[in-house]
């Protein structure tokens, strides 16, 4: 079995627990993916172009924002490895939720572990808008089975009727 | 080339006001993903060949901006080699370390850079500058980028009415229409600090679930990292402290600012030429040259549009509009300035309204005054509805989004959509009462 496990820096120890629920299945071969998310780049370009000037492409700001990226990508996968020693790491660029469909497919995965969204510290919230934009694309767009994964929330039950 | 085949008045004013028209259409739309330059040259170009605007008055127009043409210069220049020094990356280090490990305090900080460095740099330098050094500051820090990258982008604009100097569209609406500093202040601080206020205000509660984390202190740059050289980055801190005050006297004296920015450009470079931070080459890349067409081309199209009198009956549609009072003037000011921007950008709006309040000239101080302020302050803040380009890129990104893909873009859209009209109908309330 495949597991392709998508980290977006704030999710690793609960994509590392999903993932071992799976240590059963044999063969058993995880992913650990993690995208360098392009759309704040193509925004900033974006913003140049309102203030004619040419897409950021080479020079000091550029190799910092490369360094910046690449540095917390490996990072964020270092982290995942410990926990899940023996999973190959794919690191990739451009948008996030294409990326994953796509690297799904290259990568032939059997099943994508995926969180709602990214939590910056807030508490996990259930209902409306709960599940991002990227993990909606995935669900809507993955060329194989998908499992969201969410935080405990049990004291946000019973919901009223 | 017609100057020599005589035309009617009727037909060189009609074939005018349509090569004018299409220039600012193409403008509009870009097509074949022309540059706005090349579009704007192109229209100046055609009027001078077809003889609808004598070289010598195109060269008078041109002549009679040079302000505007030599602030750009330097604007650009001082921006670049603070850079260089390293000011804007020790800037951003000192905001993290100020906030304490805290996001919000963080989101504040960035704020208030962003306001510091456009009332002295303009919103250039934020825009441009300050934006991906704090895109790689919140990526080291693991901080969500969006709410960080959207206050960059909003304050640049949202702040751009401080001072005369922190948005070059004041600097080409005062050349025609000087106001004192006194007066720039009275009528357009308050407007600032309120649009600031609001700015912020909705920003927080918009982001505030994505704020509440706190960073690792471990993961922030020391400020000292961010300094290339260190006798450069002392001597541009000395610059610069010599540069801001110039501008405020020059303003109050009602000197040429492009004077004070090109000559503190100047001795930035001599500076990093100096101690070898840029070569001249370099010093020059940094430079966007093709700005220089783009002005001069839409000081041209916009000049012969005048000479049809068709800029003279706007100017004259937005006084009966105004309704002959402060209140009307401030409001269609406002508005009429913050439209056309995010139909044709900020400068051919600026240019092509400057040339229409001609006609207010002789109107009561309150109206001119009412007008020549919310002209600014349209123009500055207008590009907030659609920060990340003009309407027709909106337009682009719908039709992206339609298929399927999300297009970060739109987001600043939508963010834009819910803040720009409060903070420009707060601020043109603002101005309103402060006239």
């Amino acid at each position: 079995m495949r597991i392709l496990c998508c980290l977006d820096g704030t999710n690793t120890k609960q994509v590392s627990h999903a993932a071992q629920m799976f240590s059963t299945a044999e063969p058993l071969t995880i992913g650990l993916l993690t995208v360098i998310d392009a759309g704040p780049r193509r925004d900033m370009d974006r913003t140049r172009e309102r203030f004619w000037r040419p897409p950021l492409r080479h020079g000091p700001l550029t190799d910092e924002m490369q360094d910046a990226e690449r540095a917390v990508s490996e990072e964020i996968l270092k982290t995942a490895l410990c926990d899940l020693p023996r999973a190959e790491t794919l690191l990739r660029q451009g948008l996030p939720e294409l990326e994953i469909v796509n690297a799904a497919a290259d990568w032939r995965a059997d099943v994508v572990l995926i969180c709602a969204r990214a939590e910056y510290g807030e508490p996990p919230h259930i209902g409306p808008r709960s599940v991002g934009h990227v993990a909606r694309f995935v669900l809507d767009h993955a060329p194989c089975p998908v499992l969201l994964l969410r935080p405990l929330a049990g004291e946000q039950f019973p919901i009223r009727r | 080339m017609f100057l020599f085949f005589p035309l009617s008045e009727f037909w060189r004013t009609l074939l005018a006001s349509i090569i004018g028209l299409l220039t600012l259409a193409a403008i509009m739309t870009r097509p074949f993903r022309w540059s706005e330059a090349r579009i704007a040259m192109a229209g100046a170009g055609a009027l001078l060949l077809l003889g609808l605007i004598r070289p010598a008055d195109a060269a008078r127009t041109l002549l009679r901006d040079w302000n505007t043409f030599l602030f750009f210069l330097g604007m650009m220049g001082l921006s670049a080699l603070a850079e260089t020094a390293g000011l804007f990356d020790w800037l951003a280090a000192e905001a993290a370390r100020f906030a304490r490990q805290s996001a919000a305090r963080l989101f504040l900080n960035v704020f208030l850079l962003g306001t510091l460095i456009t009332m002295i740099f303009s919103n250039d330098a934020t825009a441009l500058i300050l934006t991906p050094v704090v895109y790689v500051l919140v990526t080291r820090l693991r901080l969500p980028v969006l709410p960080y990258l959207f206050a960059c982008t909003f304050i640049a604009d949202s702040a751009s009415f401080l001072l005369p100097i922190s948005n070059p569209i004041n600097v080409i609406i005062m050349s025609r229409f000087p106001l004192d500093l006194q007066t720039f202040l009275r009528l357009l601080f308050l407007p600032s600090l309120v649009v600031i206020a609001i700015n912020l205000g909705i920003f927080y509660l918009l982001y505030r679930s994505q704020l509440k984390g706190t960073f690792d202190i471990d993961h922030l740059p020391t400020a000292e990292k961010a300094v290339k050289h260190k006798a450069y980055f002392r001597y541009t801190l000395w610059v610069l402290a010599l540069v801001a005050p110039s501008y405020v006297i020059a303003s109050a004296f009602q000197f040429p600012l492009s004077v004070v920015a090109v000559a503190g450009g100047l001795l930035l470079l001599l500076g990093a030429l100096f101690w070898k931070r840029t070569t001249l080459r370099e010093a020059g890349k940094a430079i966007s040259w093709p700005i220089f067409g783009f002005i001069a081309g839409m000081f041209v199209v916009v000049r012969a549009i005048e000479d049809t009198g068709l800029t003279l009956k706007l100017g004259k549609l937005l006084l009966h509009l105004s309704g002959g009072t402060s209140f009307g003037a401030v409001m269609v000011g406002t508005f009429g300035s913050a439209l056309g921007t995010n139909l044709i950008n900020n400068v051919p709006m600026a240019v092509v309204m400057n040339s229409s309040l001609g006609s207010i000239q002789h109107a009561a101080p309150a109206i001119r005054n009412g007008f020549v302020a919310a002209t600014m302050f349209g123009c500055d803040l207008g590009p907030n509805l659609t920060t990340v380009g003009s309407l027709a890129t909106i337009l682009w990104l719908l039709i992206l989004r339609q298929r399927d893909v999300d297009v970060s873009g739109l987001d600043y859209f939508k963010v834009g959509v819910v803040v720009t009209p409060l903070m420009l109908l707060a601020g043109a309330l603002t101005i309103w009462l402060c006239l």
